[in-house]
């Protein structure tokens, strides 16, 4: 399988306890474990339905710069990023049970404006995670109706 | 709309239009959907590469930050998986402004990889395989193991 273009690193205090939580409350698999001399997570790779993951633990060093890399659990609950996971389908199933195996739901599923179903949930570092799933296709002015806001499909008119 | 990848970044920035204009001349991504509020608000937006997408969104609030905002510290990073021409890649982004936090050089998994942060600090790296390599050659080559398929 040809890996995909943009692979989100996401970064825990203990990555091998969020490997297990991943793998069990969202469905991810584990495909790809790299350990160091002492056994120590050194790189990790998850697949979910096409798209891939990396796990890390927090680390900082001249390899980065000035980069540091933090749980959320160790930053006052703050994300730089969060992820973001297209469904091609059964949403409301995955809730249920990312919901049921102890996610913390930040929103239950709503239709959105611009045609998806979403849910958002937290992981226990407080990583956000935002599911989603196509529901109807929405035109632009549809979307600028339902917002009020401006709606830009390229840089013409930027 | 053609079909999507299943996993994106979400990424927040303190003045996201500066950012996704930054992204398109240092990273080469391409803006297919951009949703923008009052003062310069992204509510949301899609840049696209290869098979994949980011979302660049801002500016942060609640418990969201950049991390220019936050010492440089991240709580995420994105790797970027190039098919072609990442010496091209690096030139490009060096060129725009971007802050080389690795060089590039060919690692012992068979990557050819750079690390960088952009305007706002957050942490990216890009790569593209040269050389195709067994577990075991790159447990000769790091001294570290790895277990790749189901299960491990």
């Amino acid at each position: 399988m040809t890996r995909p273009t943009f692979v989100p690193a996401v970064f825990y205090k203990d990555p091998v306890a969020a490997l297990k939580w991943l793998e069990r409350v969202f469905g991810f698999e584990v495909t790809s474990l790299v350990t160091d001399a002492d056994g120590k997570l050194a790189h990790s790779e998850l697949s979910f339905r096409g798209g891939a993951l990396n796990v890390g633990g927090e680390w900082e060093g001249e390899i980065v710069g000035p980069a540091r890399m933090r749980s959320p659990a160790t930053v006052d609950g703050v994300n730089t990023q969060f992820v973001r996971i297209n469904l091609a389908d059964d949403l409301d199933a995955h809730y249920a049970h990312a919901r049921e195996a102890g996610a913390r739901i930040l929103d239950a599923p709503t239709d959105q404006f611009y045609g998806a179903r979403t849910y958002r949930a937290m992981d226990p570092e407080g990583h956000v995670w935002n599911f989603t799933q196509e529901v109807r296709v929405v035109t632009v002015e549809e979307m600028e109706k339902a917002t009020g806001l401006k709606v830009r499909t390229s840089l013409e008119g930027a | 709309m053609e079909a999507r990848t299943t996993i994106g970044p979400v990424i927040w920035y303190r003045d996201p239009k500066a950012a996704i204009d930054w992204l398109e001349t240092a990273f080469g991504f391409e803006r297919r959907l951009v949703v923008e509020g009052d003062d310069g608000m992204i509510a949301h937006s899609e840049l696209t590469l290869g098979d994949g997408y980011i979302m660049v969104v801002g500016p942060p609030r609640e418990k969201a930050i950049s991390p220019m905002q936050f010492g440089g510290r991240a709580t995420q990073s994105v790797h970027v998986q190039l098919t072609d021409s990442v010496d091209e890649h690096y030139a490009r982004a060096q060129a725009a402004g971007a802050t080389i936090t690795r060089a590039i050089a060919t690692q012992p998994y068979g990557d050819r990889v750079y690390v960088c942060t952009d305007i706002e600090d957050h942490p990216w790296s890009f790569g593209q395989t040269v050389q195709v390599l067994s577990d075991d050659a790159v447990a000769e080559a790091t001294g570290h193991t790895t277990k790749t398929g189901k299960g491990v």
